[in-house]
């Protein structure tokens, strides 16, 4: 190491001045060393903090540009919150229309079940002839089996819409899917801005296609799935009667 | 033909196609296939005389508007009913699908007398064309 490359090669002079303006409590010059000694430590480390800002507002301006967390932050991740709470609503709805179907289908199928009981009971210890000749059975029996025909129908009817009512798995399903799609970006996001935090160059996070994944959910062919309420959407219809009656207008139309 | 007929319920949720496959049962419709998107439907449709089609939008894959285009530009298939059966109720959607030739549009959450409804209509349409 030279005398120029060492500390003491480097500073020796400045010190020197420093403490002999000091020793000669002279202001001036003591002013004019320390001028001097920050001069050379300007030279010395500028160019260096030079590179370190550099490098970090090019890194934070890659990442800005790559990556949509403004977006995200301000929009997607509070509608995502919006989704997944409409996403509780739809699956306790559908879990309490089915349990109330189950409740209304139970005495139905309870009142079907004993008095079908009660009347092989009947059969059973007195015999067909003399239940016919001697008693009301018949007349029980008939009225008996034509209750069991209705509630037999209204069960049928709530087993319908029990089968309707996990169509919430669809629509669930698919919210639920959106969200994955936002959570696997924003993982990704979050990958590169700790390997940015940790200043890492040799690490390289993998490639993230936003502008195939923002051109999919942009594309309105594709599909954006159902309207949450809350969420950002675009003009939806709210009703089958709103989609009947612009279907109807273009059919005339045409 | 009506109860005779030949339906193909496309949808990616096997929980959905088995909703329609049922209320369809129970209005007397019997001989229903399933596909998961428009990519395994459209073989299914070029090669198997089906004589309705119900389907989804959004699916992986080919979705619902576009086997809905690639039905209407079949010579084949080109008349074939299509009911768009859908949580898509974007204005610009329906139009859309309106100008693609969809015969019905239903949206999700449905009811078993709407499904009945437009499944009637396209009939009653198709009858007197």
């Amino acid at each position: 190491m030279s005398l120029a490359d060492s500390l003491s090669g480097r500073y020796r002079s400045h010190v020197a001045e420093l403490t002999g303006a000091l020793d000669a409590n002279d202001e001036s010059a003591f002013r004019s060393a320390f001028e001097r000694l920050r001069g050379q430590l300007n030279v010395e480390f500028n160019p260096e903090l030079k590179r370190i800002t550099a490098d970090a507002q090019s890194a934070l301006r890659r990442f800005r540009e790559q990556a949509r967390l403004e977006v995200l932050a301000d929009q997607e991740v509070p509608d995502a919150r919006r989704r997944l709470a409409h996403v509780v609503k739809l699956t306790e709805e559908a879990a309490h229309r089915t349990l109330d179907l189950v409740d209304q289908s139970t005495p139905l199928i309870d009142r079907m079940s004993l008095e079908a009981a009660q009347l092989l009971e009947e059969w059973g210890l007195h015999g067909s002839r003399q239940l016919a000749v001697a008693t009301l059975w018949p007349e029980r029996a008939y009225e008996s089996l034509e209750r069991a025909v209705r509630d037999a129908e209204r069960v049928r009817r709530f087993l319908s819409q029990m089968l309707l009512a996990q169509g919430y798995q669809d629509l669930s399903g698919q919210i639920i899917n959106a969200v994955i799609r936002l959570v696997t970006e924003l993982e990704m996001m979050l990958g590169q801005l700790v390997v940015l935090a940790n200043g890492d160059e040799t690490r390289r996070m993998p490639v993230l296609k936003l502008d195939e994944m923002q051109q999919a959910a942009s594309e309105i062919s594709r599909g954006v799935g159902p309207q949450v309420p809350g969420a950002a959407s675009g003009e939806a219809l709210g009703s089958q009667d709103d989609i009947d009656a612009l279907i109807a207008s273009i059919a005339a139309g045409n | 033909m009506s109860n005779n007929m030949k339906i193909l319920v496309v949808d990616d949720f096997s929980t959905m196609r088995r909703i329609v496959k049922g209320l369809l049962n129970e209005l007397g419709y019997a001989d229903i296939t399933e596909a998961d998107d428009g990519n395994t439907a459209l073989p299914l449709l070029k090669n198997g005389a089906f004589d309705f089609l119900i389907t989804d939008w959004n699916m992986p894959g080919m979705p619902g508007l576009d086997l809905l285009k690639a039905v209407r530009a079949d010579a084949k298939l080109g008349k074939l009913p299509v009911l768009m059966l859908t949580a898509e109720a974007k204005r610009e959607q329906i139009i859309e699908a309106a100008q693609a030739g969809v015969s019905g549009y239903v949206i999700k959450p449905f009811t078993a007398a709407t499904l009945k409804e437009k499944i009637d209509k396209i009939l009653a349409s198709k009858a007197a064309a």
